[in-house]
């Protein structure tokens, strides 16, 4: 190995992409795992002489957030601050433990992961909806409760087919998960920002998330984590969806108003929730657990074997990209706008 | 005075139209009996049930009279005027219709109208089978978060091949809803089924069926030819680490077969509605936290419920007014000369 190459550092393990990563750089760059317990020595590593001197682009999973935190304001300006590193290539589809605006005024560009986790997210939404329509969780625990069917109420349980969909966020999730959901077929409503120009015919846009809410039978939430989503379904919302609804939440548990939400499980406004994810992970509020309606999973909108290994690989097809080429292809969109 | 015909097991979703229904045509008994003798000895002069030509029938009724098994079907055919059992549900082994060819009487299930619910149902189970999801939300429900989910035992379904055995409405159904992804979709049935899509493609036995699925669902109903139709052999035909869907009947599998398939690994897991013995579930289907258990509620829903009431009715007036209903089991539909049967 050429001491002259440039190094890479990878921050939070790879699990799957092991071979792969040996191959993507062979002949480009070292390969440095971060190993730091914690923010101090992480920090100390990227001076100059430190362990993680020289390093040129990073790649990046939330899991290394259990010891050196997310990459806030802090750990960005340490990144510059070495002069060197220039990219950071995140696994995943969401990226809001990076603070991406410091990162474009210090000129690091930061790809994700988007469409690897399209098909394995969206299927995780499909199971809630299916679940939380059909109480088939609650179905469950009776069974493994020893009490077979007889706590259920076959008139609470809702076939699939027919019913409305809303989504909030029609990207690539919202996109497949709707594709999904038409073999039944549901009726597939949208809102985004911008009216999507990928939507089939039979996906209908809606102007306003309140015109969402009120035409939805399950509302299904597909927004990435700003400071504009941070819940953007709320009480206004919840409320204006029909009595009975469902919301599923496969994106981030702060977009939506947990307190609100809870409220509204509680005098029955809404039937059930099903959920992937929650404001403050792995804390679970005990008030979700007291109804047996509810769907919920402990983040695993992407976790199989196969979304991983493929994100693992997209993640760091980005850096060796950005070695060889100077780009990764998928910039996310806060920093597209500087090239 | 009107023919009357017995509710076996309550209306639940439809009452309205039950009146309507009938209205003028028949009058409706409902079920008062809590044993099987009391049951047989009401349809004589004076009794709850004079005049009875016809049931409705809810496997439900079983707790109080016990299946319909061929003493009780003799005792109808010999005792009453009872000729026509119109079933609620697409399954009908609980009703013994050997015995019902033998004395002439006339059983209708209710085809189709479960056949979303529970296309939905093996749906769910092969998303959870795969994902690991049920096991992950106990794992949450219990305060672990997601250990001990292990993502390395967990696919995404997309590109797998899902084995169809009986490729009937549930089975063309969920054939529908995988294709979504898409799967690669295969399939057996005793014929070659008709206006199959193309990306559906027949496999000559069940051997050859096993051999290429990824996930095996049943959907045959049962029968003394289908019962323990999957065993040691089938199962062990199936790839290491493939997945067992049942949302048909629990006797189509050799559960003994299965259990063992589980306890070495060779079923990864398995994803089940039905039981041999419902409702009792062998207690060591729930030592392995992979598999995804309910309880027979495949075809529960609203909707299934009120169309299941609907069509069984419908079945009960064609027969009140013109002698025979829709949607005679096709067993007896030869007891009829009936030439649309498939056998």
């Amino acid at each position: 190995m050429s001491s002259r190459q440039p190094r890479i550092l990878i921050c939070g393990n790879l699990v799957w992409a092991h071979e792969e990563a040996k191959q993507l750089f062979n002949g480009l760059a070292d390969i440095v795992v971060m190993d730091s317990p914690n923010r101090p020595d992480f920090l100390a590593g990227l001076k100059t002489g430190g362990k993680y001197d020289g390093i040129v682009g990073i790649y990046r999973h939330n899991t290394s957030a259990d010891r050196i935190g997310v990459f806030d304001k802090e750990i960005i300006d340490a990144l510059a601050e070495t002069g060197t590193v220039k990219w950071i290539a995140h696994n995943g589809a969401g990226y809001d433990q990076i603070d991406v605006f410091r990162c474009a005024e210090k000129g690091i560009n930061v790809s994700n992961t988007p469409g690897a986790v399209d098909d394995a997210t969206a299927t995780t939404a499909l199971y809630l909806v299916i679940s939380c329509l059909r109480n088939y969780a609650w179905a469950e625990q009776s069974l493994r409760q020893g009490t077979f069917k007889s706590v259920l109420n076959p008139g609470r349980a809702h076939d699939v087919t027919g019913r409305t969909l809303g989504i909030l966020g029609l990207g690539g999730i919202g996109l497949r998960l709707a594709h999904l959901v038409h073999a039944f077929p549901m009726r597939v409503i949208y809102h985004s920002r911008n009216k999507s120009a990928n939507a089939p015919e039979w996906c209908k846009y809606v102007d306003s998330v309140e015109e969402l809410c009120r035409e939805s039978d399950v509302l299904s939430l597909h927004v990435p984590l700003r400071d504009e989503t941070v819940h953007l379904v709320g009480e206004n919302e919840i409320r204006a969806m029909k009595k009975g609804s469902v919301i599923v939440n496969t994106a981030r548990g702060k977009v939506i108003d947990e307190e609100a939400m809870i409220r509204a499980l509680a005098d029955g406004h809404l039937s059930s929730v099903g959920l992937d994810v929650y404001p403050n992970e792995p804390l679970v509020n005990p008030r979700l657990l007291e109804f047996p309606q509810n769907v919920l999973l402990p983040h695993m909108g992407t976790e199989n074997q196969d979304s991983q290994r493929h994100m693992e690989v997209r993640a760091l097809t980005n850096l060796r990209d950005f070695l060889r080429n100077g780009q990764g292809n998928d910039l996310v969109p806060e920093l597209r706008s500087r090239l | 005075m009107l023919p009357r015909v017995l509710l076996c097991g309550e209306i639940e979703y439809v009452q309205d139209e039950l009146k309507k229904m009938f209205h003028g045509i028949a009058e409706i008994v409902h079920l008062v009996s809590e044993s099987r003798s009391h049951f047989l000895s009401s349809f004589g002069p004076g009794g709850p049930y004079e005049g009875t030509v016809a049931l409705y029938r809810r496997n439900a009724c079983s707790e109080a009279i016990g299946k319909f098994d061929a003493p009780l079907i003799y005792a109808l055919a010999d005792t009453t005027m009872v000729r026509w059992i119109a079933q609620s549900g697409g399954g009908y082994d609980e009703i013994d219709v050997q015995a019902c060819k033998e004395k002439g009487i006339l059983v209708s299930n209710t085809p189709g109208a479960n056949e979303d619910a529970t296309a939905t149902a093996t749906l769910y189970l092969m998303l959870s089978c795969l994902r690991h999801f049920s096991m992950a939300e106990r794992s949450l429900r219990s305060g672990t978060w997601k250990i001990p989910y292990n993502a390395a035992q967990t696919h995404d379904i997309t590109g797998r091949t899902l084995g169809i055995l009986g490729l009937g409405g549930i089975g063309q159904r969920f054939a529908h809803l995988a294709h979504a992804f898409p799967m690669r979709i295969i399939y057996f049935s005793r014929r070659k089924a008709e206006s199959v899509p193309d990306w559906c493609e027949y496999v000559s036995s069940i051997e050859e069926l096993c051999r290429q699925a990824d996930i095996l669902s049943l959907h045959v109903p049962l029968n003394q030819s289908t019962a323990g139709m999957i065993g040691e052999k089938e199962i062990r035909t199936l790839q290491r680490g493939s997945v067992l869907l049942n949302t048909s009947r629990g006797r189509i599998v050799d559960q003994e077969a299965m259990i063992r398939a589980l306890e070495d690994g060779h079923l990864s897991s398995v994803g089940l509605d039905v039981y041999p013995d419902e409702p009792r579930v062998d207690p060591r289907l729930l030592t392995f936290p992979q598999c995804t258990l309910l309880p027979h509620i495949g075809g529960e829903s609203a909707e299934a419920w009120r169309t299941r009431e609907l069509q069984a009715l419908g079945n009960l007036r064609a027969f009140v007014l013109g002698g025979v209903g829709e949607d005679i089991v096709p067993e007896l539909k030869i007891a009829i000369g009936s030439s649309t049967t498939l056998y």
